[in-house]
């Protein structure tokens, strides 16, 4: 790989201390167990079917037009949606906008490895995943020849990421005012055998996709859905599954998304609320400064009759 | 066209020697030394550049630094960051709109002082190619060593007992400070006689600007 | 209507509010924003720690590595700091590699922490010509309303700080490497600096130092981020860099570095009682 000389590098020869601890390789049947326990209960004390809590914020970046925060306990994302702007290197006419979408994770983000700055093949699937989860969203026709920017970024990775991205975007792009044609919320199961890890932490996306040489299903599934219109916007699959677990993940991934909803329009609705009350708050200081204003002018013509 | 050697040892800075118009290409060039560091500058403008670039309002500057190894390194946009903002506050960019300037900076010997002697020969370089400007700049380095006294333009076995260097940039018509930038630890009154020290001798500079330019022009003042 | 002024007369609109003795977002000149800091949010890291001073969010994250030292300098670990500045955290900057501002701000923390010297790179060394602790410290801003090298200093600082460092056993013989991490210790980190920046602007003939200023100030006094950058470790000046902006007379100086040093111990008072919290809080 070429130097890097547009930052400080470090040593070419370094590896994470976690090579080294006492662990850090473990068989598939003890990460499995470590996983679940026998009574079904996972690691953080969560059922299989039972989503981590869903802490959401809009307003997270002040430069741009809206912007996002969603937090799955320790996955957590930042999404910042820019302003419509024309199409670069473009001859064509485009009937529909474009929207540009870029996911990138912080070099501090995995708890396995340090990421690389320079965007690796993950990153550019999921940045693929999320264009097309938002395109069906989008009222793309709106803003012929123009293009908006979603941009991603993953501080922590915990699982899910992918979801909590599109859940995130979706945020972001409301809170910018893009026009929508419903509220997009996304959901991820891993599955491991016959177990369905619904919101899997990153151990369970690990074993999800390391399997033991027998041809079990096992994989990982993420769907985003417009839940007001029954449409699906974007299905991601990697792993091999049989046609029945699919069927199965597909029904506990439609509702996951259908909780997510109002929750989700909780948010929104509390943003709205807040944007009034400021449009509000300097209205009426804009209206008393007005009629101060306005006394002195009468008091100015007043002096003005005398003389 | 012109070259000089100044005699400077009753101020301690080092002698200084330059050339003007030493590439025959460019608008305006200069290669100066100062020691044994040596700088070459090239200057191109105004001139068109892509519209994606341009400002109505003023010219676009854009500065290139190119290291002796050629390899480009994090630290040289630092170099040409100092450099450009220090000739943005000098040229009188407005009067070019729409337009680009070029400065490029070839490393030739670094033997200390060298971000000063730059500047210095980016200076001249403006000069020799005629481009308007507010003033002109001077740059002057000194090192504090470990009993607190102060050397100015320090040459390479001072700057290793440094335990700070500084380097000060000054305009031409009030002295006043354009661009400063410090390496190490020092405390308050140390920086602030070492400015004024910079300050008075940056005079030498800037008469050392005026016999350059004299050889070949016609100076004011 | 102010926001139409602002766009039709950028620089008339600034200079009103500054002839009232008063920055567009209400603050006095010499008023600073306020700092919020919290330590230790990202799990995935070794270390971590956010600061958000008025809106400018920075997140910095430690990862630890280890590598062999440098044959010229056996007994020397690494510090690897690096600032990113991604699209999302301002409409300046598209997606790709670092932009040159983004390199600027990597070189002058980098000169910083390194001037200080509140990081003595020997106690990184493991063992002599063969292992070394590297620290990876990237600090990523998730939101550039300008300071940008203030806010980066001060989550570096508060990450180093809490950072521990596990017990590495190394046998020579073997050449086996072996890390306990249930034993920590902490890393020796020598004062604290803190980072201040101003914007200069000539006003009728006077000049105006603005404290901490925001992207917008940044902007309209010329410079690509803050026109002067003090910084002070334990009571000395460790970095003074000056670019751009108006040029700075000996009165702006001094009134600069008065208001720096106030800031360093107020910003010190802050990490302290955080970390402090902090520590409060896990040994529970």
């Amino acid at each position: 790989m070429p130097l890097d000389y547009r930052r400080f590098n470090g040593p070419e020869d370094s590896v994470s201390y976690k090579r080294f601890t006492k662990g850090y390789l473990k068989s598939y049947d003890e990460l499995y167990k470590e996983s679940l326990d026998d009574k079904g209960v996972r690691k953080d004390g969560r059922a299989l079917s039972e989503a981590r809590s869903l802490f959401a914020r809009t307003d997270m970046v002040s430069q741009a037009k809206g912007s996002s925060y969603v937090e799955l306990r320790k996955t957590k994302v930042v999404c910042s949606v820019f302003d419509p702007r024309e199409i670069p290197h473009q001859n064509e006419f485009s009937q529909l906008g474009q929207i540009f979408c870029e996911v990138k994770f912080a070099p501090f983000s995995c708890p396995r490895r340090r990421r690389p700055h320079v965007p690796d093949a993950e990153e550019k699937a999921l940045s693929v995943a999320l264009r097309k989860a938002l395109e069906p969203t989008v009222c793309r026709h709106m803003f012929p020849n123009y293009q908006v920017d979603v941009f991603i970024y993953i501080l922590e990775n915990d699982g899910s990421c992918l979801s909590a991205a599109i859940n995130a975007a979706g945020l972001a792009l409301a809170d910018a005012a893009v026009p929508m044609y419903d509220v997009i919320t996304s959901c991820t199961v891993a599955i491991v055998g016959e177990k369905m890890f619904v919101d899997p932490t990153e151990a369970e996306e690990n074993l999800a996709t390391i399997s033991p040489s027998t041809p079990i299903n096992h994989g990982i599934i993420t769907l985003s859905m417009l839940s007001e219109l029954k449409q699906i916007s974007d299905f991601t699959q990697v792993g091999s599954m049989d046609v029945e677990c699919v069927v199965k993940a597909m029904d506990i991934l439609d509702k996951e998304c259908a909780r997510l909803v109002p929750l989700m329009q909780k948010v929104l609705v509390a943003n709205v609320l807040k944007c009034f009350e400021t449009r509000k708050r300097l209205e009426e200081e804009a209206n008393e400064k007005e009629q101060l204003l306005n006394a002195k002018m009468d008091e100015w013509k007043k002096l003005l009759k005398f003389t | 066209m012109g070259s000089d050697n100044t005699d400077l040892k009753d101020f301690k800075l080092r002698p200084m020697k330059c050339e003007c118009n030493y590439l025959s290409k460019s608008d305006g060039s200069a290669i100066l030394s100062q020691g044994q560091t040596v700088a070459l500058v090239s200057v191109n403008g105004p001139l068109d550049i892509k519209m994606t670039n341009q400002s109505i309002e003023k010219a676009t500057l854009e500065v290139l630094f190119s290291s002796k190894g050629g390899k480009p390194a994090i630290g040289d946009r630092y170099k040409e960051h100092v450099i450009r903002q220090t000739c943005e506050t000098a040229i009188l960019g407005s009067l070019y709109p729409r337009t680009g300037i070029t400065v490029t900076i070839q490393e030739m010997e670094d033997y200390g002082g060298f971000l000063a002697c730059c500047i210095n020969c980016t200076c001249l370089a403006l000069l020799n190619a005629g481009l308007s400007m507010r003033h002109t700049f001077a740059a002057v380095a000194c090192a504090i060593d470990e009993l607190g006294d102060i050397q100015l333009d320090p040459a390479p076995a001072q700057l290793a007992a440094a335990r700070a260097t500084m380097t000060f940039v000054f305009d031409s018509r009030n002295k006043t400070l354009v661009c400063g930038f410090t390496e190490g630890s020092f405390s308050e009154d140390a920086h602030s006689e070492a400015l004024e020290r910079c300050r008075s001798a940056s005079q030498l500079v800037f008469d050392f600007y005026k016999d350059i330019v004299s050889k070949y022009s016609y100076v004011i003042g | 209507m102010a926001e139409i002024y602002k766009l039709i007369h950028p620089v008339k609109y600034f200079n009103d509010y500054l002839s009232r003795k008063i920055r567009p977002d209400g603050r006095a000149f010499h008023e600073q924003r306020n700092i919020k800091l919290n330590v230790n949010s990202i799990k995935a890291a070794d270390a971590s720690a956010v600061v958000k001073c008025g809106n400018t969010t920075v997140v910095c994250g430690i990862k630890l590595e280890l590598a062999t030292p440098k044959a010229e300098e056996p007994d020397v670990g690494f510090l690897v700091t690096n600032v990113e500045l991604p699209p999302l955290c301002s409409s300046k900057y598209r997606p790709g590699p670092p932009t040159d501002s983004a390199q600027v701000t990597s070189t002058l923390v980098a000169d910083i922490i390194a001037n200080s010297k509140c990081i003595d790179l020997k106690d990184l060394s493991i063992v002599h010509d063969k292992l070394a602790w590297v620290l990876y410290c990237d600090m990523v801003c998730i939101d550039n309303d300008g300071s940008l090298v203030d806010a980066c200093i001060m989550t570096l600082m508060a990450s180093l700080k809490t950072l521990t460092l596990p017990k590495v056993t190394y046998d020579p013989e073997t050449e086996e490497i072996s890390v306990d991490t249930s034993v920590r210790t902490k890393l020796n980190v020598n004062g604290l600096p803190v980072a201040t920046s101003f914007a200069l602007y000539k006003h009728e003939q006077s000049n105006i130092v603005l404290a901490d200023p925001s992207s917008y100030e940044e902007e309209m006094c010329g410079g690509i981020g803050a026109n002067l950058i003090t910084c002070y470790n334990n009571g000395i000046l460790c970095g003074s860099q000056k670019f751009g902006g108006c040029n700075l007379s000996i009165e702006c100086e001094e009134e600069a570095l008065k208001i720096a040093k106030e800031r360093a111990q107020a910003v010190e008072e802050v990490v302290d009682v955080c970390i402090k919290n902090y520590e409060l809080e896990i040994n529970k």
